[in-house]
């Protein structure tokens, strides 16, 4: 039996390792998974306009349904990203920027833009930027920009369905 | 068996354990542990860098791109003020207020987050839909059939959640709401 002692400490060692790196893996796994569903459905560096979710909607855990969403996944890898987001009409709308690891990058809603459009520039650490653009810093090549849009009233939706088109997720030129 | 043997048969059952221990602990994490308010659980550090390994793990499995505290706060409960877990057969009565925010909604998901289907296609009650005479004292009816007032259906399923989100809270989120600004969540009956 006190052949297996050193064995036994050893895995429980190991058990206690695996454990941590599998928690700090999750959500750089879970991101990629989402990053692949969202462009699939819609490619790179593009925005893709989402209807408003009902129970088949299954792209994004907890979607909420009164919140029109538009996703963009966006790839660094040639170069930084520019996003531009229409201001809409309704109540409250907003741009977020989701980094590979899940990180909140960047937030600003309608408020903060005195109700006027965003443009920012998505950038790694090192990319290049013209100066006069908002430049958002962010770790890993990919990562997802995501507008909100509370939609008070689902009659009052083509409205706001026609002037979040005008959003733009492409790259820097 | 030789030793090296027995450090590699430790090894590899460390390894399962670890893995498997850690995904179990992710998979039965609720969304928002960071503390229990009542029935509702809630945190303020989704998204962000200072979050621990684990709630992080939690928040990209059950709220992957959920909002930092400042734009939204999430509060999610399982159970009943009885600490029951919320059966989509019984009939509940959520009675609120005003929880200090720009808007609210109240939305029902089954355990995996997802929306549940219903007939009437009702899947959230949001502020903008309660009358200002009831915005100080609203009640929603939850149940699998057709109620009067604030219906939430909840399909029948057996098991299901409730996620209250209040948008631009007006401490900037920096605090949780106490459990009388939070919805009594009571069970009224069950087939």
């Amino acid at each position: 039996m006190r052949r297996w002692l050193l064995p036994l400490l050893f895995g429980l060692a190991v058990a206690g390792i695996a454990y941590e790196a599998a928690l700090i893996a999750t959500p750089r796994v879970l991101m990629a998974a989402a990053v692949r569903r969202v462009s699939a459905l819609g490619g790179v560096n593009v925005f893709r306009a989402t209807p408003l979710a009902t129970a088949s909607a299954r792209t994004i855990v907890r979607p909420s349904p009164d919140l029109a969403y538009s996703s963009c996944v966006f790839d660094l890898t040639e170069g930084p990203v520019t996003i531009e987001v229409a201001p809409v009409p309704a109540p409250y709308w907003s741009l977020s920027v989701f980094d590979a690891r899940t990180d909140v990058a960047f937030v600003r809603n309608n408020r903060g833009s005195g109700g006027g459009p965003i443009r920012i520039a998505v950038a790694n650490p090192g990319q290049d930027v013209p100066p006069g653009i908002e430049t958002v810093r962010v770790e890993g090549a990919r990562g997802i920009a995501l507008i909100r849009i509370l939609v008070e009233d689902r009659a009052r939706f083509a409205a706001i369905d026609a002037a979040r088109r005008e959003s733009r997720c492409g790259r820097l030129r | 068996m030789r030793p090296w043997a027995r450090y590699a048969l430790c090894g590899l059952g460390g390894l399962a354990l670890g893995v498997g221990g850690a995904v179990m602990s992710v998979r039965a994490g609720a969304f928002g542990a960071g503390a229990t308010i009542g029935p509702w659980t809630t945190g303020t550090d989704y998204g962000t860098a200072g979050a621990s390994a684990y709630t992080r793990a939690v928040v990209a499995l059950r709220g992957l791109l959920a909002l930092p505290a400042r734009e939204a706060r999430y509060y999610n409960a399982a159970v009943d003020d009885a600490g029951r877990p919320l059966d989509g057969r019984c009939r509940y009565a959520v009675r609120g207020g005003e929880p200090g925010g720009a808007w609210w909604s109240l939305t029902l998901y089954d355990h995996d987050g997802y929306l549940v289907a219903n007939p009437a296609g009702v899947y959230s009650v949001e502020s903008a839909a309660v009358p200002p005479a009831e915005r100080s004292a609203w009640t929603v009816a939850v149940a699998p059939g057709r109620q009067g007032g604030h219906w939430l259906p909840s399909g029948g399923i057996d098991r299901f959640e409730l996620t209250l989100r209040v948008y631009l809270p007006a401490d900037g989120g920096h605090g949780n709401l106490p459990r009388a600004a939070l919805p009594r969540i009571e069970r009224l009956g069950c087939p």
